[in-house]
């Protein structure tokens, strides 16, 4: 299973908070574009930090290891896959 | 294909989202060569509940009356779809949870500024209010939800058509209002919380950036973000992000207050405070849904006891 990491370009607004926030410097900004790039995915570590810091949502991991949220709104978690 | 029956029903709501049909445009002649609409107050007479395949229903659980009508489209309907904000958390109807009924009776009734009456109407007239105000699924199972306030067309288009050739419907993704919005998010120098009201916002820059409280951030795209993209910040219309929803721990004004004291020299505590002292604003569309009403952190009527002493103090009263 490997880790993938992949950004909608058209969604993100070059804020840079991920770049800020991961702790092993995966992403690299690009200037030009206002975008931004991921650079290491082999030293992404899954915190996810990147995935709930991003304004438009717009950072998905595939191919890590889940674990099961301590806190989460089972009510909601349940109705997650009706919202349309 | 023969045409799939359906019924259409509003509850406590705007009519907005029945409205929001017509903005189908041509689209809806596609639309209505497939269905055949039964009961829907704003086009028929009809007044039963005749059995239907797909049942749509706008607007929250107010009174008693909205509690009997989503009853009786449950049973009538193969599919019911919990249609715009108003049905899926609440809405706008949600707001008055941080009032009694009584002083809804009595703005609305007897002490209203524009009208004349100054009597509460007899309840044999008028269904009687619930307690409090709750999202459609509290009455009734919900098939599926379709939030927006209301939806934007394409995402009610892309729904019927799902349903009518028998497709599951696309569903939600992670991504918020500012995936669609196409300002760019900078950091800058700002140091103070703006009123949506001061000055002209930059047109190319993100409002966040620029000290405008935006909820972009923590809000499903349900819409295009055409405020934002208009220069009005985004209020919350189509209820919060998957990621709000899911995890209790996580709150509308803590995840604007990180991402904003990040791109401005705004404090995060100070953008905290100003959401809670505007919570009537910023939680109004999702203040009655248990996903967002009854997290551990939300304090709706100790902020707006707050702003009021606060008020008063200052106005000297
Ligand atoms: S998941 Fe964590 S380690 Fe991986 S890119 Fe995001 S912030 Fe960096
Ligand atoms: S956090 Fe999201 S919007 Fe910001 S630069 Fe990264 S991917 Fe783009
Ligand atoms: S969701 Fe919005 S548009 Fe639809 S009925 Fe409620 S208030 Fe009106
Ligand atoms: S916070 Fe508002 S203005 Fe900024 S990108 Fe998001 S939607 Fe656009
Ligand atoms: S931008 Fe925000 S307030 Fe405007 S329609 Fe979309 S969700 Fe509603």
């Amino acid at each position: 299973m490997k880790l993938e990491i992949s950004v909608h370009e058209q969604a993100c607004r070059g804020c840079q908070m991920c770049v800020d926030v991961c702790p092993t410097k995966v992403f690299e900004f690009d200037e030009e574009k206002r975008l931004c790039v991921v650079k290491h995915e082999d030293d992404c570590i899954a915190c996810l930090s990147c995935a709930y810091i991003c304004p438009s949502g717009a950072i998905t991991h595939t191919g890590y290891h889940v674990v099961k949220n301590f806190y989460r709104d089972l009510a909601f978690c349940n109705k997650m896959e009706k919202f349309i | 294909m023969s045409s799939v029956p359906v019924n259409i029903e509003w509850l406590s709501d705007c009519s907005g989202c029945h409205i929001a049909i017509i903005d189908l445009h041509e689209k809806l002649l596609a639309v209505l060569n497939e269905i055949s609409i039964q009961r829907c107050p704003v086009l028929t007479d009809v007044k039963d509940y005749p059995h239907a395949t797909l049942g749509l229903i706008s607007g929250a659980i107010r009174s008693e009356h909205d509690r009997h009508a989503a009853e009786e489209m449950r049973k009538s309907c193969d599919v019911v779809i919990a249609w715009g904000s108003c049905a899926v958390y609440g809405g706008i109807a949600g707001a008055g949870n941080v009032h009694t009924c009584a002083d809804i009776f009595d703005s609305v009734y007897v002490n209203n500024k524009t009208t004349i009456t100054t009597a509460c109407p007899h309840s044999d007239k008028i269904s009687n209010l619930e307690a409090s105000v709750t999202p459609l699924d509290n009455a009734i199972d919900v098939d599926l939800y379709l939030p927006g306030c209301p939806p934007h067309s394409a995402f009610v288009f892309d729904a019927l058509l799902a349903i009518l050739e028998g497709r599951s419907p696309r569903t939600a993704t992670g991504e918020s209002v500012c995936a669609r919005c196409k300002r760019r998010m900078e950091k800058t120098e700002v140091d103070r919380i703006k009123k949506n009201s001061e000055g002209v916002p930059d047109r190319e820059q993100c409002l966040l950036s620029q000290g405008y409280l935006c909820m972009g951030s923590v809000t499903l795209d349900r819409c295009m973000a055409p405020c934002p993209q208009n220069g009005v910040t985004c209020t919350g219309c189509a209820g919060a992000t998957m990621q709000v929803l899911a995890e209790p721990n996580r709150d509308i004004r803590t995840e604007i207050a990180e991402r904003m004291s990040r791109l401005t020299k705004i404090p995060r505590e100070a953008i905290v405070r100003e959401i809670e002292k505007t919570s009537k604003t910023h939680y109004s569309y999702t203040m009655s849904s248990p996903m967002i009403g009854e997290k551990p952190t939300f304090l709706i009527q100790k902020w707006t006891d707050e702003e009021r002493n606060d008020y008063e103090q200052d106005h000297n009263y």
